[in-house]
């Protein structure tokens, strides 16, 4: 279980300060599957990265299966994505010189690889559909093709829990239905997921959707 | 799959950018490697000559020579004296150059020692060219000039025979049969020698008596090669002793000379290898500058590396990786243009030098440039580990 307490984040000093996060509180149960909403500068995306760790809070906790996470050093959180939490991004951010399976395999590669990973890889690569293009590249890949490879190496290392930050901002809609059915299946077994988007359709296929405005919750479902 | 191969896949991808990094590496190794090769081949030189006539003195007359000067300006010598000494005075020098033998390595034979090649020269007009006539011991040269080989015919036995050196054989158009008119005789060519490489080549040899008695010089030498045995022998006091004890001769141990050469050419040598030095600090300092700005291209990928799990370590390593492979590429690229520069160098610096590669220095070329590699990466890798995720994922 995840929960954020009292989660404040100020950037800039003085006159030039701005909150992006205002004491936000959110809980997410194990299994669930949070849209997080509203418009842009809202502070949504910076709520996704307190949680993942890629940006310190100002104030407040992250609490990640009894655990605090916000104030772990580095190598504390190399941990924490080797085991519990994964991202998928808005630009899939694959490494443009592997293929679709070695992408898959890279987190196996930095952290502990049992020695079945590519067999693991591949099983994935078949999840998400893409089991004949385990060989190609980022760049011979669609949009909607790379994204599901990105969704295939957050599965990779078994992680319990996904942070994705607009993950169908950068595809066609049809693809987006497509990404988000295979979240919804991800979610079946029983990966929580926490997804930022802007869409209020897409947010509307999520378990709850919590809407944030000028870094503060309006409204939590 | 493994960190190396991902560091692999990616350099493979920046090809040009990996290979211009070795470069920088390369241009400071290939340095090293001219220098040393030039040098090698320069000392290799010296020993050779050390070896040949190490053991040797050469014994001239006195001549005294006067520097020409004007202020600061030499114009040049003006040699003073006879240029012919009386061949008795080689028996002292034989007396004491076998005196100071029989010391050293403690030999109670009472019989001579030394060779003593004694030498007339003669300019002289043969076949309407003008040549050198050399009266030698035929015997006791052949001791002293251990590198000669006679190329056709042979050797000088009989008083009215000659051996010419090679170019001395083709300018007069002399060969093995022919006979040459010597100060009014007839003297038939036996033999004609091999190319030393010395002046040896130009000349025309006869016995000593037969020279001295046609161009009226009985008695007279020119000069006189002493070889003392062995590398060991105290060539330079032999040289001190006959120069002390016997008037009107000079006597040099051919070793000092070359050690005046080798002492030059150490000079030279450190001189270059300091520049070697300077070239392949100037050249890490180019491989930090395109690693640095390797990372900066790569700040997405390395972001992407930590965000699904890989520690800083794991960056360092993958830098550390990469930058063996800039030095072992950047070391053969090195170490091959290295070796093509001491060719062309190489006669620059020494006259006519023969330069050989060295293959013993690929595995020192290889090591020095993953060394420099290696220093030249820390920073960089450094910098790489340090990268926020956040922050390279949003800065695109």
């Amino acid at each position: 279980m995840l929960e954020v307490r009292h989660a404040s984040k100020i950037y800039g000093s003085g006159p030039a300060r701005v909150a992006a996060l205002n004491d936000v509180s959110l809980r997410v149960e194990d299994g669930d599957f949070v849209a997080i909403t509203g418009p842009s500068g809202s502070g949504k995306s910076t709520l996704l990265n307190v949680i993942g760790g890629l940006e310190k809070l100002t104030g407040g906790q992250v609490i990640l299966d009894g655990r605090r996470i916000d104030d772990l050093s580095e190598n504390a959180l190399v941990d924490i994505r080797r085991k519990k939490i994964a991202y998928v991004f808005q630009q899939y951010h694959l490494i443009p010189s592997l293929t679709a399976l070695e992408n898959v395999l890279l987190p196996l590669t930095f952290g502990a690889s049992n020695g079945h990973a590519e067999q693991r890889a591949m099983e994935l690569l078949r999840r998400v559909g893409l089991e004949k293009r385990a060989g190609h590249k980022p760049s011979q890949l669609s949009g909607g093709e790379q994204q599901r490879v990105a969704i295939a190496r957050s599965l990779v290392n078994g992680c319990t829990l996904i942070l994705a930050d607009e993950p169908t901002g950068n595809v066609d809609q049809k693809t987006g239905i497509e990404v988000l059915q295979l979240f919804e299946q991800v979610n079946r077994d029983g990966v929580s997921i926490i997804m930022v988007t802007h869409s209020p359709e897409i947010a509307h296929r999520a378990r709850r959707i919590v809407s944030l405005r000028d870094g503060e919750v309006v409204s939590a479902g | 799959m493994k960190l190396l191969q991902v560091v692999f896949k990616d350099a493979l991808r920046r090809k040009r950018r990996v290979l211009y990094t070795a470069l920088g590496v390369a241009i400071g190794v290939a340095a090293f490697v001219a220098v040393l090769t030039v040098a090698r081949a320069g000392e290799d030189r010296v020993y050779a000559e050390i070896d040949k006539y190490g053991p040797n003195l050469m014994v001239t007359p006195a001549v005294s020579d006067l520097d020409l000067q004007l202020g600061d300006l030499r114009l040049g010598t003006l040699a003073i004296g006879d240029n012919y000494f009386a061949e008795e005075k080689l028996l002292e020098v034989r007396r004491i150059a076998d005196d100071a033998i029989r010391e050293a390595l403690d030999i109670q034979d009472e019989g001579d020692i030394a060779t003593i090649a004694p030498k007339l020269y003669v300019d002289t007009e043969l076949q309407g060219t003008s040549a050198m006539v050399v009266g030698i011991d035929p015997e006791q040269e052949r001791l002293v000039k251990t590198w000669w080989i006679v190329s056709e015919g042979r050797y000088v036995e009989q008083a009215d025979e000659a051996v010419l050196g090679a170019r001395a054989s083709a300018s007069l158009r002399l060969g093995v049969g022919d006979t040459l008119l010597l100060g009014g005789e007839q003297t038939t060519v036996v033999g004609v020698l091999g190319e030393t490489g010395s002046n040896d080549d130009y000349h025309v040899f006869v016995p000593l008596p037969t020279v001295q008695r046609l161009f009226a010089r009985e008695g007279l030498v020119s000069a006189a090669d002493i070889r003392a045995l062995c590398s060991a022998c105290p060539a330079v006091d032999i040289a001190d002793m006959i120069n002390e004890e016997i008037p009107g001769v000079r006597a040099v141990a051919v070793r000092q000379i070359a050690e005046t050469e080798m002492n030059l050419v150490n000079k030279v040598n450190r001189f270059m290898i300091t520049l070697a030095g300077i070239t392949l600090i100037v050249g890490a300092f180019g491989v930090v500058n395109t690693m640095i700005s390797s990372v900066h291209e790569r700040v997405r990928d390395i972001g992407i590396m930590k965000a699904v799990g890989a520690s800083r370590r794991q960056i360092v390593r993958m830098f550390v990786y990469e930058a063996i492979g800039v030095g072992v590429i950047g070391g053969l690229l090195g170490y091959a243009a290295g070796t093509l520069l001491s060719y062309v160098i190489g006669p620059l610096i020494f006259d006519d030098l023969a330069v050989a590669y060295e293959l013993q220095y690929l595995g020192p070329a290889l090591g020095l440039a993953v060394l420099v590699a290696a220093v030249a990466s820390v920073y960089p890798a450094f910098r790489a580990s340090q990268i926020r995720v956040a922050e390279s994922l949003r800065s695109l």
